[in-house]
């Protein structure tokens, strides 16, 4: 606004424009100019364009000449302004300032240079700074006076309002109260403004309401009148300002129509106002603070000036109240921050930690209420470093030389010392510091909190000692040393005290001594073998009620008389015996945990936390202990049963391929036990032969199922071992397939299976024999009798012929028993066939499936022992036949050892036999059973199933023939057919269905071909 | 002529009971037939028998059972087992207590009558 005044109203400005147009006539020329040569109207026309007010008077200061601008100011003719000192021309206040001024220039001709007041033509006065010059002839005569007005009134507001402004900033920054400040403001504007009132009304902090402000000059009543009116468009000038932000002009308050409601109008009008001005003062953020108003006892309309007045007006109090208010959070905010200190005191001392505060240099000059209570200890004893006094003396030294390297550090930092409580007991803490900087970086002050972590080093130093003594326990240490490590550790826990441990013996008869290493040797020695009755003292009843036995003063204490437990400990200088049991994980009690004291005492809370703990640590440590042992004890057995048994045991996680074994396998295999077991090495020792059953059974145990083998080792020396292992595959909890497998070295048993098998085999031939024998000598028998009758008979007869003479009678009749015990014999064998018939078929429903399970589980171990493969393919769904399971079952065995038997000289290739079965065309079965064995040729299928045929060095070739008389006997048919690749297969097929085998008779028709061979083969068959 | 030789023949077999007597009286010796031991030893005519013929294989007493008991009786009749079971080893274990012969059924003409001679003799 400064900068708003108009700069052409310059007065040096303007006489430097004169003078650069380089015009003679320049009214500040001293020169006169030259008049004759430039008319008078001339003359009048430069003076008129003058962008100034120029005025002419003759030497002896009467005024002769007015240029145009001003008659224009003044709105006065040129007579009326010569009369300038009356006619309100010149503002009263700088009238005889002027005249005096005028009057001495006039008289001395010296040019006069001065500052006053002149009236517009509207009555506004303005500053103007008026020069008198003289104009002098060539002699110095004075010849007439010009005299040059500048309208200073711009500048002069502005350097009023400037110093008013500065003026009005210093009471704010020197805590003036607004309402002084606001005061002095409109006294400023009334001073500024001629014949103005002027008031400052606020918002108040709700922005509901007006709050008095200044209004110094104007009556109470009427400013009383304004205070509280609410902020609305309704209820008067000022507050409709504010509510809208904007000025509001109401330039005849007698012709007024707003704020009826509130009857501002007559209100003021009351008050002799006629004008009013209400102009918003706004925050530098746009916020309504309040309302700037001017009133007039007469009615007006601010002009231009008024308004750019008013502006900046507004501007001073926004910026005093905004300045203000600043000022008044910001002592608020101090005021605040000072309770705060008081609550933060107050926090502070409520923490649980321990608050400490020091200087940059390290002095402590703040210690928390928690800090003194703790230690005992107020600021002037623990101040500046008279704190580490409270340290444990252990940890004096080293805390003092860390807190002054943190000191030259300036960094933060963490340590951890014992102070000395108030009653003399110390306790860990955790001490943090902290470095406060100003914004230079500069260390201000230093803050520290002390944390108690007594029990969590407590309960580290336990966890330590837990942790150590398990360790002892794992590593195998001795049950007594641990448990002496535990009593000292215990000792070194619980200042002052004692500690023995005592174990139930394993008969829960008595105590036995485990651990004492601080009691005297004789006090041990009594507690040791003392009976587990009540009795007997406070460990043994504490084993016997299972509870803490506390035995506070054992002066005064009148239980274990019976056994005089009390003069003995007192005699070994014991006064406090707390007892608690030790029970296992099942509850039951192992031992005593037991802390003397050599004076009275009874257990505080945190003793009894400590002995919670220490029995725990026992307890664990026993137990573990004495499950070792077991475990020792138990692993021992098992080392020792798998060397017995020649068995050893074996886990094997396929995923990873980890294998681990026991001692015994090593021995086994005949391995290194350092050794790392993988298949590769297992591969190696497995007999060549073998090596298939092997692949056989990771594909197994890959497949996710269990598996039993017999194979063979080879091992270095040449010899060969058989082996016959179980696995059973257990999923893990990760879903990984583990075998828990055991092997067993069963060459002796397998020889002396062999040899037993010889023997069998041996003896099946000798009973096959014997019974062939034995039928044949009771067929003998039943035969020789008759025989020797018709021998004898035969005998007779021809000798009665030959007789003489011959006696015929006789000899007839002996030809007549001749003919009877011949049909006697013929009865024997009569007989003996009957006797073979009993072999009858029995007509059940069998699932052929079933049954060829069977016997492959029956035959399983003959099949391994000859290194078969076999594969099952066994339909489950299989229809139900009709025969004689019993017949059928020897049938596929035949098959399966016939198959078996095929494949015993292959060696060049796996020997794998599968069996099937499935349903055949026309409602059949049918089963196969194919092998790699040496096969057929064409001719040998011919002859296959005729009786004595075989391809075998032993046997009778009986096997294939009966069996297909069984198949034929159910309707079925047995056929052999040579395989594509090496082997065979033979199949039967059977039709399914009630009644589809024949009856008993039918073994007619099967034996009719070698009747009496084959029945002699069947009896053979079943005695074996 | 002295008077014929009383062969006694001791067998369960109907066949041989019935032929065998006959046969021998066609050599001229008296015989005496007998289903039994027990038939044979309370017939009276132990003491008579110059030669015994006796089945090993008899129901109740067997004919090593009769070897015995008249052995205890101190009746020393020589005796000619014969069998029906083609058991080789029951030859020699009959012979070692004290038998003339042991036979296997169907025995022949010379066999027997070889034997019957070789009993004879011993008288």
């Amino acid at each position: 606004m400064m900068d708003g005044a108009p700069k052409e109203a310059h007065p040096y400005r303007m006489g430097h424009e004169a003078r650069s147009t380089g015009k003679p006539d320049d009214p500040g020329c001293a020169t006169r100019p030259d008049a004759s040569s430039i008319g008078e109207a001339r003359f009048r026309e430069i003076l008129d364009g003058i962008p100034g007010f120029v005025i002419t008077a003759a030497a002896t200061g009467e005024l002769e000449l007015f240029n145009l601008q001003v008659l224009e100011f003044f709105g006065k003719t040129p007579d009326e302004l010569r009369d300038w000192t009356v006619g309100a021309i010149v503002y009263p206040d700088d009238l005889a300032r002027l005249v005096e001024a005028f009057t001495l220039s006039m008289a001395t001709g010296c040019p006069y240079d001065l500052e006053y007041r002149l009236r517009r033509f509207d009555g506004v006065y303005r500053w103007f700074h008026g020069r008198a010059l003289p104009v002098r002839d060539p002699e110095g005569h004075i010849l007439s006076w010009y005299f040059l007005l500048t309208d200073i009134e711009d500048r002069r507001r502005a350097e009023s309002l400037l110093a008013s402004e500065n003026g009005l900033l210093e009471m704010v920054a020197g805590g003036n109260s607004i309402s002084k400040i606001l005061d002095e403001l409109c006294g400023f504007v009334e001073a500024t403004v001629t014949g103005s009132y002027c008031s400052v009304v606020l918002v108040d902090s709700t922005g509901t309401r007006l709050e008095h402000g200044a209004a110094p000059s104007l009556p109470s009543t009427f400013v009383t009148a304004i205070e509280g009116r609410p902020v609305n468009i309704d209820s008067g000038p000022c507050a409709m300002a504010a509510y809208l932000n904007e000025q509001v002009i109401s330039a005849d308050l007698a012709l007024e129509t707003r704020w009826k409601e509130y009857e501002w109008c007559p209100m003021a009008l009351a008050h002799g106002l006629r004008s009013c001005w209400s102009t918003p003062i706004s925050s530098t953020i746009g916020k309504v603070l309040g309302a700037f108003a001017i009133y007039y006892t007469e009615p007006r309309t601010p002009t231009a000036e008024d308004q750019v007045l008013i502006a900046q007006f507004t501007h001073i109090a926004s910026i005093a109240v905004e300045r203000q208010q600043s000022q008044m959070s910001l002592s608020r905010a101090l005021h605040e921050l000072k309770t705060s200190e008081g609550r933060l005191r107050t926090t502070i001392d409520a923490i649980p930690g321990l608050v400490w505060s020091a200087g940059p240099d390290g002095n402590v000059d703040f210690l928390s209420q928690a800090w003194c209570d703790y230690t005992g200890v107020g600021l002037e004893g623990a101040g500046g470093s008279g704190w580490a006094k409270t340290l444990h003396p252990e940890d004096a030294e080293r805390l003092t030389g860390s807190w002054a390297s943190l000191l030259a550090s300036g960094e933060s930092g963490e340590f951890e010392a014992r102070f000395r409580r108030f009653d003399g007991s110390c306790r860990w803490f955790l001490i943090r510091a902290v470095p406060l900087r100003d914004e230079t970086g500069r260390i201000i002050r230093w803050y520290g909190l002390n944390t108690d972590i007594e029990d969590r080093k407590q309960a580290d130093s336990l966890l330590a000692g837990e942790k150590r003594l398990l360790e002892r326990v794992a590593s195998g240490t001795p049950l007594g040393s641990i448990l002496e490590d535990l009593c000292h550790f215990v000792e070194a826990t619980v200042t002052s005290s004692y500690c023995s441990i005592l174990l139930v013996d394993p008969t829960r008869t008595h105590l036995q001594h485990a651990a004492g290493p601080s009691l005297p040797i004789n006090f041990n020695a009594s507690v040791d073998g003392l009976p587990l009755v009540l009795s007997s003292g406070p460990c043994a009843t504490a084993v016997c009620l299972n509870e803490q036995v506390i035995a506070a003063d054992i002066t005064l204490e009148g239980r274990w008389a019976e056994y005089a437990w009390c003069p003995m400990a007192l005699a070994n200088g014991l006064r406090a015996c707390w007892s608690t049991p030790i029970s296992s994980t099942n509850g039951t009690v192992i031992g005593i945990f037991a802390i003397y004291y050599k004076e009275p005492r009874t257990p505080t809370p945190r003793d009894q936390a400590l002995i919670g703990q220490f029995t725990h640590i026992a307890s664990i440590a026993i137990e573990r202990a004495q499950g070792e042992a077991a475990l020792t004890r138990s692993e021992a057995f098992l080392a020792k049963a798998q060397q017995l048994s020649l068995t050893g045991s074996f886990s094997w996680r396929v995923a990873t391929g980890e294998i681990t074994w026991s001692e015994q396998a090593y021995r086994i295999f005949e391995f290194d036990p350092a050794l790392g077991v993988t298949l590769e090495l297992i591969g190696s020792r497995v007999h060549p032969d073998d090596i298939p059953l092997m692949h056989d059974m990771v594909a197994r145990a890959q497949a996710g199922k269990d598996f039993e083998y017999e194979h063979r080792l080879q091992m270095q020396d040449g010899s060969i071992k058989y082996l016959h292992m179980i696995a059973h595959g257990i999923v893990d909890e990760v879903g990984q397939m583990e075998y828990i497998g055991a092997v067993q070295d069963v060459t002796e048993r397998r020889l002396s299976d062999q040899a037993l098998s010889k023997v069998r085999s041996e003896l099946a031939h000798v009973a096959r024999v014997t019974s062939l024998g034995a039928m044949t000598a009771s067929i003998a028998h039943e035969v020789n009798q008759p025989l020797f009758g018709i021998v004898n008979n035969a005998s007779t007869c021809l000798r009665m012929l030959a007789a003489d003479p011959p006696n015929i009678e006789g000899a007839l009749e002996t030809a007549r028993r001749t003919l009877r015990d011949g049909n006697r014999a013929s009865d024997v064998i009569k007989r003996l066939r009957a006797l073979f018939k009993k072999t009858e078929a029995i007509a059940e429903s069998v699932d052929l499936s079933e049954a060829a399970r069977e016997v492959v589980a029956l035959s399983l171990s003959d099949l391994q022992r000859n290194r078969v493969i076999l594969r099952s393919e066994l339909a489950s769904d299989l229809p139900p036949v009709i025969g004689d399971r019993v017949q059928l079952q020897q049938v596929i065995l035949n098959l399966l050892r016939n198959a078996s038997d095929a494949m015993s000289s292959v060696t060049d290739r796996p020997r794998q036999l599968v069996i099937k079965t499935e349903g055949d065309e026309g409602d059949r079965v049918r089963l196969t059973v194919q092998d790699t064995g040496v096969g057929l040729d064409s001719e040998a299928i011919d002859k296959l199933f005729q009786a004595f045929y075989t391809t075998k060095t032993s046997g009778m070739g009986i096997g294939l023939s009966i069996s297909r008389s069984i198949i034929e006997k159910h309707h079925g048919r047995l056929w052999a057919a040579p395989n594509t690749g090496p082997g065979a297969t033979f199949s039967f097929s059977i039709p399914r269905g009630p009644g589809a085998v024949t009856g008993v008779d039918s073994l007619d028709t099967i034996r009719t071909p070698a009747a009496a061979t084959e029945a002699a083969a069947s009896w053979g068959t079943r005695n074996v | 002529m002295s008077r014929p030789s009383l062969v006694s023949l001791v067998d369960d077999d109907e066949s041989v009971l019935e032929s065998l007597p006959d046969l021998l009286k066609e050599f001229g010796f008296a015989v005496n037939a007998f289903s039994s031991a027990e038939e044979f030893l309370a017939s009276g005519s132990v003491s008579a028998t110059k030669c015994l013929i006796l089945d090993i294989a008899l129901p109740g007493m067997t004919g090593p059972d009769l070897q015995r008991e008249l052995t205890l009786r101190r009746q020393e009749i020589p005796i000619v087992f014969i069998t029906a079971d083609e058991d080789e080893t029951i030859r020699p274990r009959m012979l070692e207590r004290g038998a003339v012969d042991c036979l296997f059924k169907p025995v022949s003409e010379a066999t027997l009558l070889k034997a019957l001679d070789r009993a004879l003799c011993v008288n």
